[in-house]
């Protein structure tokens, strides 16, 4: 068996290494701790891994030496303030992302809606808009955007601002145009947009059904009573914990035999909620809540 | 069920060393391997399946808070980054892209070196970015052992080359070599 030696880089014996992230931990924890203080969020129910990777990459960022470091940044200076909570939460989102999940919808969800004389819809996460931009399309196409509100929230201020103004962050592309078509969309994606400057604005008559507001799934109540809930690549950043205590929130948010729709790579299999709802497709990630009657 | 874990990272021309590796082992194999693999757009799925077909373990891609089980392989889903999220179960994020990649090997390997320390065996295969060296030199640190595919053995030689120029690999071996070593540490226990 041929072993090169590569060049020797100090390892530290087990000890110091278990004490070197049993502190690191420590330091998170009080992170944690101050920014619940200070700013009133808590992020205490965050999955580890990823939270101490964005906690990581602000330590590089504030060019400090260690995560204690940002305490004092995070209590003292208002501009560090402002936006530390944006910077902490993840942000990415596609028009018509998981087109399997809106063509299941688009088939087996809004012929139920259109039962209602008056529809409302929370998107609970919704970044920069590109999820409620395509469940509006989505209706329109089915003829019952006209009595729809879609609620949209997210936790991030910046996000939101953005997402009001219907302005794509990113020009449609061949992708985009790929996932609406998968979607089950046959007319053209560039038609519910206007273009100016290379920058693409969703139809204000679409934009007109859809409201945003700062909403933080963890600490605050039911946003809406809902016949659909779509909150989907946010409860990844959860424990399995939070995840259920967010899951209770969009249950008691559904009317009777209202829907939920989650991530792809999400699921329920953990959680107690899965016994109070109903799967109508699983590769679809899309659940009925059951009748009281049925509980 | 060993307490060691094995992570595999690997990119452009990966997949042959990888079927190689997976090949060899027996269907009771009883580390828990998880991989991360630089995929190109849509074939994620077929490429699974290609894994699976030639190798006699279960191969499974991760879904958020997964719990690994023994006598399987875990693999990253196509855009999203994979992490340990402790010692029974995964997670998975959409944090930005690193190295151009989601998933990342830098993100798996250093969530696997603090939550498995010593137990990690990572192995760093064919690639044509630098991912994988931050990991490895985590796993080192945290007194794993790191594995790297020869250059003279992969089809593209960047990825392990900037692992060795680094400093972070332990061993470097070709494909054989390293089937060979993940078999030893099955039969040790």
């Amino acid at each position: 068996m041929v072993i090169t030696l590569a060049k020797e880089t100090p390892i530290l014996d087990e000890q110091d290494i278990t004490e070197a992230l049993r502190t690191e931990n420590i330091e998170i924890d009080l992170l944690i701790t101050a920014i619940k203080e200070k700013l009133g969020y808590d992020l205490s129910g965050y999955a580890r891994a990823s939270i101490k990777r964005r906690i990581k990459q602000l330590v590089i960022d504030e060019n400090v030496k260690s995560i204690s470091e940002l305490i004092p940044k995070l209590l003292y200076s208002a501009q560090c303030q402002a936006n530390f909570i944006n910077r902490l939460t993840v942000n990415i989102s596609e028009l018509f992302r998981h087109p399997t999940s809106f063509l299941s919808l688009r088939e087996s969800v809004l012929p139920y809606l259109e039962s209602f004389p008056r529809r409302d819809i929370w998107i609970a996460g919704c970044a920069t808009g590109e999820e409620a931009y395509s469940m509006a399309i989505l209706l329109e196409e089915a003829g019952l955007l006209k009595n729809t509100q879609i609620h949209a929230t997210d936790i991030n201020t910046d996000v939101l601002k953005q997402a009001k103004t219907g302005v794509l962050t990113k020009a449609l592309n061949k992708e985009d145009a790929t996932r609406y078509q998968a979607s089950g969309g046959t007319s053209s994606l560039s038609n519910y947009f206007s273009t100016a400057y290379n920058k693409h604005k969703l139809s204000q008559h679409l934009l007109d059904h859809i409201s945003f507001s700062h909403h933080n799934i963890l600490q605050d109540k039911v946003f809406c009573s809902a016949q659909l809930v779509m909150c989907r690549n946010v409860m990844i950043y959860f424990d399995l914990n939070t995840q259920n205590n967010a899951l209770t929130l969009f249950h008691n948010s559904l009317v009777q035999n209202g829907y939920l729709v989650i991530g792809e790579k999400e699921s329920l299999l953990n959680s107690p909620l899965i016994n109070l709802l109903k799967t109508i497709d699983e590769p679809a990630k899309i659940y009925q809540r059951k009748s009281s009657e049925h509980v | 069920m060993s307490d060691f874990r094995v992570f595999i990272g690997g990119s452009a021309g990966s997949i042959t060393p990888i079927t190689t590796i997976l090949s060899s082992l027996p269907d009771d194999y009883n580390l828990i391997i998880t991989l991360v693999i630089h995929s190109s757009g849509g074939t994620k799925t077929s490429m699974n399946e290609a894994i699976a077909s030639n190798c006699a373990l279960t191969v499974i891609e991760v879904s958020d808070k997964e719990i690994a089980k023994a006598n399987t392989i875990y693999v990253a889903p196509g855009g999203y980054h994979l992490y340990v999220e402790n010692k029974h179960s995964y997670s998975l994020s959409l944090d930005k892209k690193e190295h151009y990649s989601r998933p990342a090997i830098d993100l798996l390997f250093t969530s696997a070196a603090e939550v498995f320390g010593k137990y990690c065996i990572a192995i760093l295969l064919s690639g044509a970015s630098e991912d994988g060296t931050e990991g490895l030199l985590n796993i080192k640190h945290h007194g794993g052992l790191t594995i790297v595919q020869s250059p003279e053995s992969s089809q593209v030689d960047i990825m392990p080359q900037s692992a060795i120029d680094n400093g972070a690999a332990t061993k470097v071996l070709t494909p054989l070599e390293i089937s060979r070593l993940l078999l030893e540490y099955h039969n040790r226990t």
